[in-house]
């Protein structure tokens, strides 16, 4: 059973044709690492999956069963509504730009969402938050406000926010990106760590070290494409498109 | 001149407690009715957004001379059930629509600066649009409204002056009374004065409102 399957997704904004049929399976437990040249249509497709891109056509599946479907710019299929919220909750986001809400204290931010959304009562989202707070090594930052925090340490409450709603699989939308460098090994590690613990991770992210040391899978996009996909010493190793064997030439 | 200073105070004062009493009720109701009109104005909706828009292009395109005329004179020959005895209502009704105009453009403003990634963090955490409004952008939205209204707070101030044209005495029309009876120019002295102390007491507030919602920016 596979956790998410996209079929043939696509995705136009007005001319441009972002994503063309990106078709990808993701089984549990796997770590699966999106590379490719900026503009591939990478960050489009995390977003799809998670609904903050609308598809223009195309399926998507959540645990075997069809979350969505589209056909020319029009969702014509879709799971009802409550059971599509409950899907939506299986995935975390983590955003390039950590987007904590800046008017919450680091705790506040975990907790805000299983409280609300959840109806977990305020003392076990304290209790889950403080632990996951420990988790990323921010337990001592619980009480602070995000502009306290360095940019890595905010991108680590974003993990442990994410994790709060107990999602199935993790999406990391260049999670590193935004960071200095000297910041992006503590968040790696957490991503790491997540990792070694058993959660289904979709990663897009430049850092091809962490690709290769984590990943169960690389997926390589360019113009909207997949054009490879496998292990990373395949994909690293010996890339079979010009278009792949150019972008590692650039990066490694 | 300190002594005629002081017998003109009683009459001051209570012109100077008409124009802040009409201010404070204006901005305070008309910062209500401004959240729903920017909301509404900002709504995919045409029957709430195109009488949203029309309602704050009307209020911010007229007079607010003109406006408060046609609530208390106009307003009562074209239906008789909406006579206004109170020339003190018809002036907070005047006031309170006006500000309430304009506080809209700033809500809406203030709202629509909020990074769009809160939004999709919000989304991405299974919140409602409701929500999302509620707990995420609204609260940030506070913060940076504090200025706006503050500016909006001295301007209305400063317009209850235009009271007069209905027969209340607000501290400008208290002024000119005596300045017109006693043939002398020296009461806008401290009716200047009192202004400015007004301003400067309110400005305080806001400040401190301010500082206080600063602690995470």
């Amino acid at each position: 059973m596979s956790i998410i399957r996209t079929e043939n997704l696509c995705k136009d904004f007005g001319e441009l044709k972002v994503l063309k049929n990106v078709s990808l399976t993701v089984e549990p437990g796997e770590v699966i690492v999106i590379i490719g040249p900026s503009g591939a249509g990478k960050s489009t497709f995390l977003r799809s999956l998670n609904t903050l891109e609308t598809i223009t056509s195309g399926k998507i599946f959540i645990d075997d069963q069809l979350f969505c479907h589209a056909e020319n710019g029009k969702i014509v299929d879709s799971m009802e509504p409550a059971k599509h919220k409950a899907m939506l909750l299986e995935m975390g986001m983590v955003f390039q730009r950590f987007n904590l809400f800046p008017h919450k204290t680091v705790k506040e931010n975990v907790m805000i969402a299983p409280i609300n959304v959840k109806g977990v009562s305020k003392a076990d989202a304290e209790k889950k938050a403080i632990e996951l707070l420990s988790r990323v090594g921010l337990a001592d930052k619980a009480d602070a406000y995000p502009n306290k925090l360095s940019g890595g340490q905010q991108q680590r409450v974003a993990i442990a926010r994410a994790l709060a709603m107990e999602p199935k699989i993790m999406l990391f939308d260049e999670p590193t990106s935004a960071l200095d460098p000297e910041l992006v090994g503590e968040v790696l590690n957490v991503m790491k760590d997540l990792a070694a613990q058993g959660m289904t991770m979709l990663c897009v992210t430049h850092e091809m070290g962490f690709a290769r040391e984590v990943a169960d899978k690389v997926v390589f996009m360019a113009d909207g494409m997949i054009l490879e996909e496998g292990s990373p010493e395949e994909v690293f190793g010996s890339p079979k498109t010009e278009k792949a064997k150019q972008f590692l030439n650039s990066v490694l | 001149m300190m002594d005629k200073i002081i017998t003109w105070m009683p009459q001051l004062l209570l012109g100077a407690r008409t124009t802040i009493i009409i201010t404070i009720i204006a901005v305070a109701v008309g910062l209500v009715l401004s959240f729903f009109l920017a909301l509404g104005k900002m709504s995919k909706n045409p029957l709430l957004n195109k009488p949203c828009s029309a309602y704050i292009f009307f209020f911010r395109g007229t007079p607010l001379l003109i406006q408060i005329y046609f609530i208390y004179f106009g307003l009562p020959q074209f239906n008789p059930a909406l006579t206004i005895k109170s020339a003190f209502v018809a002036a907070l009704i005047a006031y309170t629509l006006n500000s309430a105009a304009y506080l809209a453009e700033n809500i809406r403003a203030g709202i629509q600066s909020i990074d769009k990634g809160q939004y999709e963090a919000a989304k991405a955490l299974g919140m409602t649009y409701r929500q999302t409004m509620q707990l995420i952008i609204l609260p940030q939205t506070v913060r940076r409204l504090i200025p706006p209204v503050g500016n909006e707070f001295i301007m209305v101030l400063k317009d209850v002056s235009l009271v007069a044209i209905i027969g209340l005495s607000d501290l400008t029309k208290v002024t000119r009374a005596i300045s017109s009876s006693q043939a002398t120019a020296l009461v806008y002295i401290p009716a200047m004065v009192i202004y400015l102390i007004i301003t400067a007491f309110f400005s305080f507030i806001f400040n401190r409102m301010e500082k206080k919602y600063s602690v995470y920016e």
